[in-house]
């Protein structure tokens, strides 16, 4: 009932907002943000509180259709955290967004307006990928699950052109095809793995998980195949993370923060919930699937970061790296279960890591104007907090201790053994030397065209206040999940 | 009662088979309309099997799915069609002959596959899973083979119906909440192409899918060096 609620307050916002109109002041939508993202959260934090209660589980003619586990507590409630995160940074964003295009506007003579998609439908999309996330993280059904992340692409879709210019239609048109189709193939794999189970049972995953040795092999082995394509097309595996670079780099910051932290997490607990189904005689097969597309995306990623154009792709390649991680450590932990915790560490550093870089990146482009990774130079003598954080936050993605995610890396790299950890640690390293030449080309000398007086400039200074204290919270994890791997006392 | 199944699964692979070889985009538009509304007919039919009649549950399901598939959704797709002003397909990447052999092929290959399947449960007709699996294939082939966005979003249609004819053809239930969410999702995808496409054809003055290619990760300018 609390999982239903939390599903329904966003969409209430979102309406609040759509009813305001074109005619309504900003204030009235962005408040309704914030309404919503911050009822969101204290319904999260209520249904994760109650535990099992039968509260938190939605009941319809005796099935459950929402309720949550474990790991999608876990993901829940980090979601909601981060989409409260973006929703206050959207506040003061978007009015200084404005009033740069104003500016520039003027500077150049063009007639202001009609580049921004409006903010009365801006907002309740924004919504609605929240509502469509909570519904998709927890469904406890397999099919409301594929119509949850299916929604996810539909109401994300819009939010992508915010800017509206070609390269975002573009950008755009490119998510929705290749989603969709993806997508499409993970509901063939569902309809697979019901036939697997027998024409009239229910699609409850906990109802499946429990007579998992029972299912078909042949259907189940080509259900896990077209829901690893069609979930891994969301999730941005490569070869089917196509879509990504583009999206991520033509979406404001804000909304790349959401897609790049929330949304490929919601995909991963579909394949998720997909490895907890399949019987005991196919866990190896799954696991060595999750883990040739886990070494391709680092491949891939590895092969796009180094010399990359523009930051925000580099940014996007680095979340096709981190979920090969996931599918990597994912795998590993089908075999020894103690490594879900390492999967779920990984989850939550990449996601706040993540929403600060977009969120830094966001402002950087904001200062400068541009994307280019040659055009942006001496960030730190212009903008020295953005290049702090920025700075600070790639170092943290790359695995350098105290961050998360070299606890996590480091506990993958024993689990893998000495050929393929070897190969891990090559490709960890070309990501990491990729992203951290770029940061210095851009952080280091001196930029004569730009100086720290001027307006963008001052204004994306004081848009730094939440990437820091996240990045602050992100420091404190990262200091206890080293000192836990110091006390396990595994390998000292 | 059958034979009324085998008739009209048959006019479903014969629209899906129609639309590799028609150029003009309203001729698509209303193959994907007739496909869409047998699908809708297709759980009625079956449930006369069992003798006990559709329940009404059965015929609500079958009357939204018509109603959506059949009315609805064309009526956007040819409200986008004249709102972006293209009528034909022409130069596809592959010719219409070509297209047409493909699809022989690919029906071919739909009916091997569906023989080294092991059946498991009822299944409403030998010849449910490899029309659907044809559809499904076909469906893929156009989103390639075309270059106009609409037509992707035709032959995207035609893949998601050729799903949902596996769904009803293999008498899978997973209740009506599903179904409904797939129809809405389907539904507000069209809707959400349809604005988009729209939106495509006054930036670019064109819906070539093909032509959107101006975000890689060597800018044009290096890649000229």
């Amino acid at each position: 009932m609390i999982l239903l609620l939390a599903v329904i307050f966003p969409l209430l916002a979102a309406l609040a907002i759509l009813l305001g109109g074109c005619s309504a002041k900003p204030a009235w939508g962005r408040s309704w943000l914030l309404a919503g993202a911050f009822s969101h959260a204290l319904l999260c934090v209520l249904a994760v509180r109650l535990g099992g209660h039968a509260w938190t589980v939605l009941l319809f003619r005796t099935e459950e259709w929402l309720a949550l586990d474990r790991f999608s507590e876990l993901i829940l409630v980090l979601t909601s955290v981060l989409f409260l995160a973006v929703a206050l940074h959207l506040f003061f964003w978007l009015p200084a967004e404005y009033q740069l295009a104003k500016s520039k506007t003027a500077d150049t003579g063009k007639k202001p307006g009609g580049d921004f998609l409006p903010e009365f439908i801006f907002l309740p999309c924004l919504l609605g990928f929240l509502a469509t996330m909570t519904l998709a993280i927890s469904s406890a059904n397999l099919g409301l699950l594929w119509v949850a992340i299916e929604a996810t692409t539909l109401v994300s879709a819009p939010l992508i052109c915010f800017h509206r210019s070609p390269a975002s239609l573009e950008a755009m048109w490119k998510y929705l095809l290749i989603c969709s189709v993806g997508i499409g193939l993970a509901l063939l794999g569902t309809f697979f793995l019901a036939l697997a189970a027998g024409s009239h049972a229910s699609l409850n995953i906990w109802a499946l998980a429990a007579k998992a040795n029972a299912l078909n092999p042949q259907w189940c082995k080509a259900a896990f195949i077209l829901i690893l394509a069609g979930y891994g097309t969301k999730m941005g595996l490569a070869p089917f993370h196509t879509w990504l670079p583009d999206a991520h780099s033509e979406a404001p910051g804000a909304v790349s923060a959401l897609l790049s932290a929330a949304l490929l997490n919601c995909s991963f607990l579909g394949i998720l919930r997909f490895t907890q189904i399949m019987p005991q005689s196919l866990q190896v097969f799954c696991r060595t699937l999750l883990l040739v597309l886990g070494f391709f995306s680092l491949a891939v990623a590895a092969f796009f970061v180094i010399r990359q154009h523009d930051y925000k792709r580099m940014l996007a390649y680095s979340s096709v790296e981190h979920m090969g991680l996931l599918a990597l450590l994912w795998s590993c932990a089908l075999k020894d279960s103690t490594m879900q915790t390492a999967t779920m560490l990984h989850l939550i550093g990449h996601s706040l890591l993540k929403m600060v870089l977009f969120l830094v990146a966001g402002n950087i482009l904001l200062a400068y104007g541009t994307r280019s990774v040659t055009a942006v130079n001496g960030m730190f003598s212009t903008i020295s907090r953005n290049a702090f954080l920025f700075v600070t936050a790639l170092l943290l993605v790359c695995g350098t201790p105290p961050s998360p995610l070299f606890v996590s890396e480091l506990l993958l790299v024993c689990e893998l053994g000495p050929w393929l950890g070897g190969l891990l640690l090559v490709l960890l390293f070309l990501v990491s030397a990729g992203m951290l030449s770029t940061a210095l080309k851009m952080s280091m000398g001196t930029n004569p065209l730009f100086t720290a007086s001027a307006e963008p400039a001052r204004i994306a200074e004081t848009l730094c206040v939440l990437p820091a204290l996240s990045l602050l919270l992100l420091l404190l994890l990262g200091g206890m999940s080293c000192y836990w791997l110091s006390r396990m006392n595994l390998w000292w | 009662m059958n034979d009324l199944i085998e008739i009209l699964l048959l006019c479903f692979l014969l629209c899906s088979f129609l639309l590799t070889c028609s150029s003009r985009l309203l001729h698509c538009i209303k193959l994907v309309a007739v496909q869409g509304i047998l699908l809708g007919l297709l759980p009625l039919v079956l449930s006369d099997v069992g003798n006990s009649g559709p329940g009404l549950g059965i015929l609500f399901l079958s009357i939204i799915n018509v109603v959506i598939k059949g009315a609805v959704l064309p009526y956007l797709l040819i409200r986008t069609m004249h709102q972006a002003q293209v009528r034909r397909e022409l130069e596809p990447m592959v010719g219409y002959a070509l297209s047409s052999l493909l699809a022989l092929l690919l029906i071919g290959g739909a009916f091997w596959f569906s023989r080294q399947l092991d059946g498991t449960g009822p299944v409403a007709s030998r010849l449910a899973a490899p029309v659907a699996f044809s559809t499904i294939l076909i469906g893929l082939f156009l989103i390639i083979s075309r270059r106009k966005a609409l037509t992707q979003v035709l032959g995207f249609l035609t893949f998601e119906n050729g799903i949902a004819l596996f769904g009803v053809g293999m008498m899978l239930e997973h209740g009506a909440i599903i179904e409904l969410g797939i129809l809405l999702d389907v539904f507000v995808l069209v809707f959400v192409m349809g604005i988009a496409v729209f939106q495509i054809s006054r930036e670019f003055q064109h819906i070539d899918a093909d032509r959107l290619n101006s975000l890689r990760d060597c800018p044009k300018e290096s890649a000229a060096e």
